[in-house]
């Protein structure tokens, strides 16, 4: 069995090749599903320092944008002996850019690390429309629906979006948490949202509270 | 007549002793709201308005009439016929109408030596028909869409030139000759290796990445110099990496080739307009080593502060948030300007501009009622 502490610290690290090699090495020892799981907590935990630094300025969101590069890289070394057991899940999320935005940077890095966290993600992509969201909410019953936009007009998509959650009486069973550049907390208030934020580390915490 | 031309002087005058150090007679202020704005402001589509610009001229004339500004607010459209000619992905329309800039990547990892090598010819080879799908062609076919997207492209801009100095002979606007370029590591980003692409790369192939920037540096010199460089003119550089870096990452990868391109447009004899996007406080310090009276517009910031680092030595612009147009009342939109007034002016050099641009209207016209609120007020009481 591997070092799950000094793994743990590498994937904080962000050192690609520590953590390539340590993985690699463990799975060619012929581990067992149950091991792997591990493997990947510690993994998360890494991912969890890395949001620490980014909350405290040391990591920027570059440095995110490649955490979760080498997460997946991680998760894609470790397939073969992870086996058919699904790790429990803390919840579901819908996410998307809204719709006349096409930007998916920020969305990318946040679902990514609430992957990490745990949570199941739906990912609708960009440019989605307020009844996308619906239909999907309808069908995965999400706790949490995330919407993504870097364009000022996506405020008034995320509004639009959010009247439409209420039309359709699904608004009351979800939390709806919006990022990206144009977000503050006056325009939370406008479009009806019950969280905002502009920092992804952040966004994972306020729904971690939610679950 | 007589008295348009004055006043168009008096626009002129004030951008002169802007752009050379010195305080102008009153603030200029330029218009945030852009053309889509006011496309859809005056009820046309914004997606079938933008293939037909001419038609576009009576709400064009309209929106310099309503929204009296010292800079033409006709210009900085991305349109559509010359980007669906060439089968573009690295410029594209949203569904409801805006030409945006999604992720793309137009060089692939392992090809760094060779773009490195001979970047201009890699562009024209091999990124070009990556990004523009129809340019992936035979010889004849690829010269036949560049010739049509060429003519589209000069066609649409002839047209809006055209409206554009009928409107500024009209109202006594100013347009300044702008040229558009990139900070070598954000054109790196944004057209050759993806936000993503290039967050990986410092890490996983510094060197490459050094040396890449190096090579596009006088790609993106040329790409900036103006036709008759002047005092009126400026490069305009749309600034985006640099606070998604950390400041080590930043002072290697990203400085050193944007800071010669700055040095290298301003010998020339014009001016460099930086649209400094996101927050770049960690990077005041750098800022003020750029040449003097570089124009400055921020997106976010403590203006206090950047008055205070700045203010002696470049022309600084922005940080007016236009999404208060949009949730405040019109006594809070004032406010804010009268703050903004309060301390950016006694520096000398500042210009009225927000902090992003209005790209679309919303249904209660508040914020065009807002925003005409705010202009007048800047244009009223912009002293230094």
């Amino acid at each position: 069995m591997l070092d799950l502490q000094a793994l743990t610290q590498a994937v904080g690290d962000l050192d690609e090749e520590v953590v390539v090699s340590m993985l690699e090495e463990f799975v060619a020892s012929d581990p067992s599903g149950d091991e792997a799981y591990k493997v990947v907590g510690a993994c998360q935990q890494g991912m969890a320092i890395v949001g620490d630094l980014f909350e405290k300025n040391e990591y920027f969101v570059g440095d995110l944008i490649f955490a979760g590069e080498l997460l997946t890289q991680a998760i894609d070394i470790l397939k073969p002996v992870l086996g058919g057991e699904e790790s429990q899940k803390v919840g579901k999320v819908v996410i998307g850019t809204v719709e006349g935005d096409l930007h998916d940077i920020g969305k990318n890095i946040f679902g990514s690390m609430i992957e990490a966290a745990g949570f199941e993600v739906y990912d609708l992509g960009i440019d989605v429309t307020a009844a996308a969201f619906v239909d999907k909410v309808k069908e995965v019953k999400p706790q949490i629906v995330g919407m993504s936009g870097v364009l000022t007009l996506a405020l008034d998509a995320m509004k639009a979006t959010v009247d439409a959650l209420n039309e359709a009486g699904v608004r009351d069973g979800v939390r709806v948490i919006i990022g990206g550049n144009p977000v503050n907390e006056d325009a939370c208030k406008h479009i009806g949202a019950d969280a905002f934020t502009t920092n992804a580390a952040e966004g994972v915490k306020i729904c971690q509270g939610w679950v | 007549m007589t008295d348009i031309k004055e006043l168009q002087n008096e626009r002129e005058q004030l951008f002169r002793d802007l752009f050379s150090g010195k305080a102008p007679k009153r603030v200029p202020v330029t218009n945030p709201a852009t053309l889509e704005f006011a496309i859809q402001y005056y009820g046309e589509d914004l997606a079938e308005a933008q293939w037909d610009i001419a038609r576009c001229e009576p709400v064009f004339d309209k929106f310099c009439q309503e929204f009296p500004t010292d800079t033409s607010p006709v210009g900085s459209l991305r349109l559509p016929a010359f980007y669906q000619i060439l089968g573009s992905k690295a410029i594209v329309m949203g569904s409801g109408g805006f030409m945006q800039h999604p992720e793309v990547m137009g060089l692939m990892p392992e090809e760094y030596d060779e773009f490195i090598a001979a970047p201009y010819d890699f562009i024209i080879d091999t990124v070009l028909p990556r990004l523009y799908t129809e340019l992936d062609a035979e010889p004849s076919k690829k010269a036949m869409v560049l010739a049509k997207a060429v003519k589209a492209f000069s066609d649409d801009w002839a047209t809006l030139g055209a409206i554009r100095d009928r409107t500024n002979a009209k109202y006594g606007m100013v347009a300044p000759v702008v040229s558009l370029t990139e900070a070598p590591f954000d054109f790196m980003a944004d057209f050759l290796r993806s936000f993503k692409g290039i967050s990986s790369d410092i890490r996983r192939y510094p060197e490459k990445v050094v040396a890449a920037c190096e090579a596009v540096l006088p790609l993106m010199i040329k790409k900036g110099k103006l036709p008759n460089p002047n005092i009126l003119g400026f490069s305009f550089i749309p600034l985006h990496m640099a606070p998604y870096m950390r400041e080590k990452d930043f002072a290697k990868f990203y400085w050193p080739t944007f800071k010669t391109l700055v040095e290298e447009l301003a010998v020339m004899g014009q001016k460099v307009q930086l649209f400094v996007e996101h927050d770049w406080m960690r990077y005041l310090d750098y800022l003020y080593e750029l040449p003097e009276n570089t124009i400055m517009r921020f997106e976010y910031g403590d203006p206090k502060v950047v008055a205070d680092k700045l203010g002696k030595k470049h022309v600084l612009s922005g940080f007016y948030p236009v999404t208060l147009l949009q949730t405040g009342d019109k006594a809070q939109c004032i406010d804010k300007a009268k703050e903004l007034l309060d301390i950016l002016a006694p520096t000398g050099r500042y210009w009225f501009q927000a902090d992003k641009s209005i790209i679309s209207t919303d249904s209660d016209g508040k914020v065009a009622d807002n925003l005409r609120a705010v202009l007048e007020y800047v244009y009223t009481n912009g002293t230094y």
